[in-house]
């Protein structure tokens, strides 16, 4: 390393965000119609043509602004968990949040007994998924606080995550063929269809979210020592726990609510970002895995868009393809221990 | 002087249930404390209790004459500060940043350290001699090394009590002893109050001020280790039947307990690493003729081998040398160990040379020209043995082959 380790640091992230705002800008640009860079300045802020507009304005701007935010969220929230649970296979939906979103979700795309079987609203169903995961956010930080150790909190988590599974599970197997491929297509996550409202309300929810994960750093970094000797340096350990869980949790909800459970980013990214900078400071950490996760999210999206359009992939399915081989290699790179 | 630390009718313990009770202990400036006791006996939950990290069922804790509960995190954690027995395992985070975590009561919201803090934390870093360390992952030191860079750790906190759960386990002979020098240290030259539980009875001895002696949810017994620690006390400590720790000799010797018995012939310390390679193989050890005040005499009384012993700078007198005959009669076989023979234990030399003449197996480790020397035309009739190595497998039966073991008539 030629570079003293905080300058590589700083250079990284300079790097992530350049990486993010290129991808950002291909997802706006291309697509069915492509968009020639030279009039996007045009298309955006003057008088483009009018379809032009109407693509950029409608369709791929919030989009790719919803994958951007989606990605950060889901990224911070795996670091928070990871650090929290000391665990490097921890991911956000650990805790059952998605377990929730889907058992609420299911309950209303399968049965029908809720709307007497038309199709579902997009904002009744992000409504619905939003309830189920903020409940299950509810019921862990209720607990969060009472457990002994948070390996109890985990195990808990994954129960209330097979209670709801099992209830799912019960309700596609009464469920009528053609609601499920939709049902199923939900399941595997997707950044389509965003309108403003819930980039909106994405975009918001998630800033103060990341803001609050953000202001974490000093006790987190405590914690990567264990609970006793955060708690032993002055960390009050159970409101940490508290905040903790509500901030991962609450930005898992907001991206399960409006884009399904995506996969892999909140696993992938907080490695990804942990192996490029060589460091656990999550000083540094905590706004690389921002950009990263947004990276892979926004990248990942336009992969699954463009690959076989006009089929649209599952963006879990792109995440993991791309994902898994590169922190493989990093890992065996560098040698050494998450 | 105002005791550090003071605990008053402390009881410790989870939930309802007590694992120790009626601790009142008090820890001045500058001292440094043990906990002592079996595994399981309560000592971790004792420090966690003085640590703060777990509320005492019942009692208080004092820390400078004020309650640990009433005080506020951040000024317990200037005041206290803590090594455990887990290590933990961080990532990526290197050993200078580790240490530089010590500062987080001092750091503002952010953690951003100022000139000062990074100053304490090299500060600390050179004291436990881990400075060249300072670059490296912690993931990837030695337990040795991971250990001094929590010391350092805790040091940066600027405590004035430092409370640490077996600080020596996992390592190896050359730092548990760089370990507790430097607590020594932090004791003596900075006024740190020390505070550890340990599993070693001669480190305690040596190094400690006061020792807690805890068994079975009570305390046996505090004080200084010097008067706490009388080899019954210890035995009883630990439950030990088939070991004795010996004051005097600051250590545990093991028991013996054997039954085929030898009779060695021994003194100023020639005997000492002889009875215990016996004991090993199982053979029961009678020795003599020793004086009061021979190394190789409190040796052989803390193994509890059979001495035949002699008052301090006194000729061997007739007593003991015939005490001596009566007890070497039973033995299978006599060992001449290679003593010093002087003025006050040549006797001993004649011993042998009537046993010789009386038949009985004698095995040498001298040379034999100095054999020669001592027992002139007795010496042909000695089996000579080149190590004590060879004389035990010779005597266990294994060494058929007298050439491959060394031992020839």
């Amino acid at each position: 390393m030629a570079l003293p380790r905080r300058a590589r640091s700083l250079l990284l992230l300079l790097l992530f965000g350049g990486l993010l705002f290129f991808f950002f800008v291909l997802s706006v640009v291309l697509g069915s119609v492509k968009i020639p860079p030279e009039e996007l300045w045009e298309t955006l802020f003057h008088q483009g043509g009018q379809v032009y507009q109407k693509v950029v304005w409608e369709i791929r701007l919030p989009r790719a602004l919803a994958a951007a935010f989606g990605g950060a969220a889901l990224a911070t929230a795996g670091l928070l968990l990871q650090i929290f649970f000391r665990n490097p296979i921890v991911d956000p939906y650990v805790l059952g949040v998605s377990s929730g979103a889907t058992l609420v979700v299911a309950l209303l795309m399968l049965t029908g007994l809720v709307l007497g079987g038309g199709p579902v609203p997009p904002y009744i169903l992000s409504a619905a998924a939003l309830a189920g995961a903020a409940a299950v956010v509810g019921l862990i930080v209720a607990v969060a606080n009472r457990v002994k150790n948070v390996v109890t909190l985990l195990v808990i988590g994954l129960m209330v995550g097979y209670l709801c599974s099992a209830g799912t599970s019960i309700l596609i197997a009464f469920a009528e063929k053609e609601k499920l491929h939709g049902f199923v297509l939900w399941t595997l996550g997707s950044f389509s269809g965003f309108c403003w409202d819930e980039t909106l309300v994405l975009g918001v929810g998630g800033a103060i979210f990341l803001g609050g994960a953000y202001f974490l750093c000093k006790p987190l970094n405590a914690l990567l020592l264990g609970e006793d000797y955060a708690q032993s340096m002055g960390v009050k350990i159970k409101m940490l726990r508290v905040l903790i869980v509500l901030f991962s949790s609450g930005l898992a909800a907001l991206v399960t609510a409006f884009a399904g459970p995506v996969a892999f980013i909140g696993l992938a990214g907080p490695h990804l970002a942990r192996l490029a900078l060589g460091t656990s400071d999550n000083r540094l950490l905590i706004p690389a895995t921002m950009l990263v996760g947004g990276l892979i999210a926004t990248a990942c999206d336009l992969v699954a868009r463009l690959a076989f359009s006009p089929v649209e992939l599952p963006v879990s399915a792109v995440t993991a393809v791309f994902g898994a081989p590169l922190v493989i290699s990093l890992l065996l790179r560098r040698g050494t221990s998450l | 002087m105002n005791p550090v630390l003071q605990t008053a009718k402390l009881a410790v313990g989870y939930g309802d249930r007590t694992v120790v009770g009626e601790i009142n202990l008090q820890a001045a400036k500058g001292q440094l404390i043990c906990l002592l006791g079996p595994n399981g006996s309560g000592k971790s939950t004792i420090l966690r209790c003085l640590a703060g990290l777990l509320a005492p069922l019942k009692g208080t804790v004092y820390l400078k004459g004020r309650p640990l509960s009433a005080l506020e995190a951040r000024s317990l954690a200037r005041t206290l500060a803590v090594v455990l027995t887990e290590r933990p395992s961080p990532g990526q985070v290197t050993v200078f940043e580790l240490a530089a975590m010590g500062r987080y009561p001092y750091t503002g919201f952010l953690g951003r350290l100022s000139r000062d803090d990074l100053a304490k934390t090299w500060e600390a870093l050179h004291l436990v001699n881990a400075h060249e360390l300072a670059g490296r992952y912690f993931g990837e030191l030695s337990d040795g090394e991971k250990q001094k860079v929590l010391l350092a750790r805790a040091l940066v906190q600027d405590p004035e009590v430092i409370v640490l759960d077996e600080p020596t386990s996992h390592l190896d002979v050359k730092h548990r002893l760089e370990v507790m020098a430097i607590l020594r240290k932090l004791s003596r030259a900075k006024g740190i109050t020390v505070i550890l539980s340990l599993h070693e009875v001669d480190l305690a001895l040596k190094y400690c001020d006061l020792a807690l002696l805890v068994k079975e949810g009570k305390i046996l017994a505090w004080g200084p280790p010097e008067e706490v620690l009388s080899e019954e006390t210890v035995s009883a400590l630990y439950d030990m039947d088939t070991a004795r720790f010996s004051h005097c000799l600051g250590g545990i010797e093991l028991k013996n307990s054997g039954r085929r018995c030898v009779f060695v012939l021994a003194g100023a310390g020639a005997g000492a690493p002889l009875y215990r390679l016996l004991n090993k193989h199982g053979f029961g050890v009678a020795t003599g003729v020793l004086h009061e005040n021979d190394i190789d005499y409190h040796v052989a009384k803390a193994l509890g081998a059979a001495v035949v012993g002699e008052r301090p700078f006194e000729e061997i007198g007739s007593g003991a040398l015939e005490q001596a005959l009566r007890c070497s009669r039973e033995a299978e076989a006599v060992i001449d160990t290679g003593f010093p023979v002087g003025s006050l234990n040549r006797r001993n030399v004649e011993l042998a040379r009537r046993l010789l003449a009386q038949g009985k197996a004698v095995y040498c480790l001298r040379g034999r020209e100095e054999a020669g020397c001592l027992y002139e035309a007795e010496a042909a009739r000695l089996v000579f043995c080149s190590s004590p190595v060879a004389l035990v497998e010779m005597l266990s039966g294994e060494g058929a082959n007298s050439s491959r073991t060394g031992c020839n008539e």
